[in-house]
């Protein structure tokens, strides 16, 4: 009568759907994926480091690529900058001078936003492979 | 430091993009917090030593 498998263990379409809340908590708000599932030092560190790279970027008045950019580049830029989560939409809500691009650390600043949006893509990942149990 | 953009040299640039990105990777690599703050290290140094690096390569070619 006793079963193989253990009384506590996650049924698999409850650990799908807890991957996909850590998925779009951690995207939202980098670090918070991690910290949904414990993993506190994960989500501090991850969370100083977009915001970190967010923000330098937005004070060396580094640019956002437009949804509508046409080209495969432009593309693959928004998709990057989306991936910031709450830090895409930071200009929105506060005082911003906008971008300048016409001087170097203008175009540093793009790169930043950027690599914000990679790093928590990266810890998506990270958290989502945590959640359903790939990664420790 | 929003109003008009903050003007910073390219050293300095590179360091903080070096810096932040070292944090990411050793948040999310595995191992002892030892461990990965040695490989934070690490990954900072080497961000700044290719990047000097590949200045001074490219240098001739700049004028």
């Amino acid at each position: 009568m006793a079963s193989d498998t253990p009384a506590i263990q996650k049924r698999p379409d409850a650990i799908a759907a807890t991957a996909l809340i850590v998925a779009i908590a951690g995207w939202i708000v980098p670090g918070l994926g991690h910290l949904l599932l414990g993993r506190w030092g994960r989500a501090v560190f991850l969370f100083l480091a977009v915001g970190g790279l967010a923000l330098v970027g937005f004070a060396m008045r580094g640019e956002l690529f437009a949804r509508e950019s046409g080209d495969p580049f432009g593309a693959l830029g928004f998709f990057a900058d989306a991936c910031s989560g709450a830090f895409y939409f930071l200009p929105r809500v506060m005082h911003w001078a906008g971008p300048d691009v016409s001087r170097a650390a203008g175009d540093y600043g793009t790169r930043f936003l950027a690599a914000a949006g990679v790093v928590n893509l990266l810890g998506v990942l990270d958290a989502c492979g945590i959640a359903l149990g790939r990664k420790r | 430091m929003m109003g008009g953009g903050f003007h910073v040299s390219h050293l300095a640039a590179m360091a903080a993009f070096a810096a932040c990105v070292s944090v990411a990777l050793a948040a999310l690599a595995r191992g002892t917090f030892p461990a990965r703050f040695k490989y934070a290290l690490l990954s900072l140094v080497l961000f700044l030593a290719i990047g000097v690096g590949i200045a001074w390569l490219m240098y001739p070619f700049s004028r």
